[in-house]
């Protein structure tokens, strides 16, 4: 049990420095050209979790209660023990 | 333990006994049956079945003809997990659980725009908190096998940029059943560099109550037995520059209904921890979750690339949450890639969560299980994943003599331990193939 009378604040700060730095990155952000995005393309560059992290993503979903935002405990499973 | 029936019939249509009546369902389910089978959309791709996963993070590019060929992966876990703070002893009893879980996805071009997908699995579980609902040891809740099925269907509109999809699934288990829907709808920029992806999900699931044995004189709970939620997830993602991606989501969640779980004690300062003076968890029927999440992936050099990923989350039932997550890619070779990876995650209680004997009688809704507690939890481990151009191996099937190719293999150790003492281990493998 931790934690986390600073969290509020904390979260407001970090995520406004990170909504911050996308949304310059956003604003400055180059056109790649399809020819130019060999890097983009990587197996490692896509934009979502691997099919194998699911597993993960269920078992957090259960033990944590701010989990998934997926449903919550909607399905089974292992969440009700 | 066969299921009691009775709490399970009201979804089976019992009395729809008539010719005309069964015809016409018969007729309305045919109907239906191009958005049943429509599951799985571009947008949620790593979703293993409908209470799952929905993605944080961008679609692929929308092309789904993938080459016209038919993918099959094979995917397993096993996980197991210990702790002393199970909700069903109220907050002191063992969280020993295992769970093994294989499942075939299919992913089938139907023609050059049109991708049918299917997610059949099961889960075996094990659960020793589970069995203490009867404080004896070898109860037959003790340990359960899940079933689930999704099935979806994703199109490419004539723009080449737009991809709609709908889904449908069930998942069921002894004291549970759900039914899920979703619709998608992704859209990709001119030029590929910006995305924007909306997907939506219904679950409607239904709820055996089984209550702790001490406790199955008194009265059910009201307000019945069904949960509803209802997922919006909207994802924007970027293209920077060569190297750099983001991507931008929210996942909205609501939910009604049953949202406690009925075999959860909770013990009050006031009553002492005898049996039969726990009451059973008592939440609010109606839950509303609000993320944010942040992904940026940068292409570092050939050796390495860096997925990074935060999210913030609040909800009305009091927690905020944070969650880091970094993991890097390293290139051993072009086809052998080793990815270590750290998870911190962070939150604060409930309102309504106390530890054992720590509720009073007059609270008005009560909980101690601990996932509602306030924690921090860390989570590493190590992937790799080997997938040669030409793949591992080839071998004929029975399907025609056609030759299948089996194109890679990732497996995947993870270790997790949060600061209320549960530890869990997680070891998972995918295996692909393709069929031409």
């Amino acid at each position: 049990m931790t934690n986390s009378m600073t969290l509020p604040n904390l979260a407001r700060l970090t995520l406004g420095g990170l909504l911050l730095a996308g949304g310059s990155g956003l604003s400055s952000c180059v056109s790649v050209a399809a020819y130019q995005k060999v890097y983009l393309n990587d197996e490692d560059m896509k934009l979502s979790n691997k099919r194998i992290e699911v597993y993960e993503t269920n078992f957090q979903s259960y033990r944590e209660g701010a989990g998934g935002a997926n449903g919550g405990k909607v399905g089974g499973g292992c969440g009700c023990n | 333990m066969p299921a009691p029936s009775s709490l399970i019939k009201p979804l089976y249509m019992p009395h729809t006994s008539s010719p005309f009546v069964l015809r016409g369902a018969a007729a309305l389910l045919l109907a239906l049956l191009p958005a049943l089978a429509w599951a799985q959309a571009t947008p949620t791709p790593n979703r293993i079945d409908g209470y799952g996963t929905p993605n944080t993070t961008a679609p692929s590019p929308p092309n789904p003809s993938n080459h016209g060929e038919t993918e099959v992966n094979i995917l397993t876990s096993y996980y197991s997990q210990d702790g002393n703070r199970g909700a069903v002893e109220g907050g002191i009893g063992t969280q020993q659980l295992t769970d093994l879980t294989p499942t075939i996805i299919l992913n089938v071009p139907l023609d050059s725009v049109t991708r049918l997908s299917a997610n059949l699995g099961m889960d075996y579980y094990s659960s020793a908190s589970t069995d203490r609902i009867d404080q004896v040891n070898s109860s037959p809740s003790s340990s359960d096998t899940r079933i689930h099925l999704d099935l979806g269907l994703a199109r490419q509109l004539a723009d080449k940029r737009t991809i709609v999809g709908v889904g449908a699934g069930f998942s069921a288990e002894y004291d549970y059943l759900s039914f899920n829907v979703s619709g998608s709808w992704a859209r990709a920029s001119a030029d590929g560099n910006r995305e924007l992806s909306v997907a939506g999900q219904v679950f409607l699931d239904q709820v055996t109550v089984i209550r702790p044995v001490e406790l199955r004189n008194t009265p059910d709970p009201t307000g019945g037995t069904t949960r509803q939620s209802y997922n919006l997830n909207i994802v924007y993602s970027q293209v920077l520059s060569q190297r750099l991606q983001v991507a931008v989501s929210t996942e909205l969640v609501a939910q009604r209904g049953l949202l406690s779980t009925p075999f959860h004690r909770v013990y009050f300062r006031e009553t002492g921890s005898g049996y039969g003076t726990a009451k059973t968890e008592l939440l609010p029927r109606q839950r509303l979750k609000y993320p944010v999440g942040l992904r940026l992936n940068y292409y570092a050099t050939d050796l390495v690339q860096l997925r990074g990923y935060y999210r913030f989350y609040n909800d009305n039932f009091g927690i905020t949450a944070h969650t880091f997550e970094l993991e890097a890619p390293v290139k051993v070779t072009p086809f052998f890639v080793l990815y270590p990876f750290y998870r911190y995650h962070t939150q604060t209680a409930a309102d309504y969560f106390a530890p054992y004997l720590a509720h009073s009688v007059t609270n008005e809704y009560y909980t101690s299980d601990y996932d509602l507690a306030d924690f921090s939890a860390n989570k590493f481990g190590l992937g790799l994943r080997y997938s040669p151009v030409y793949g591992i191996s080839r071998f004929k099937t029975p399907f025609k003599g056609r030759v299948a190719k089996f194109k890679a293999l990732d497996i995947r150790y993870a270790y997790y331990r949060q600061s209320t003492g549960l530890t869990a281990n997680l070891i998972s493998a995918d295996l692909s193939f393709t069929l031409p």
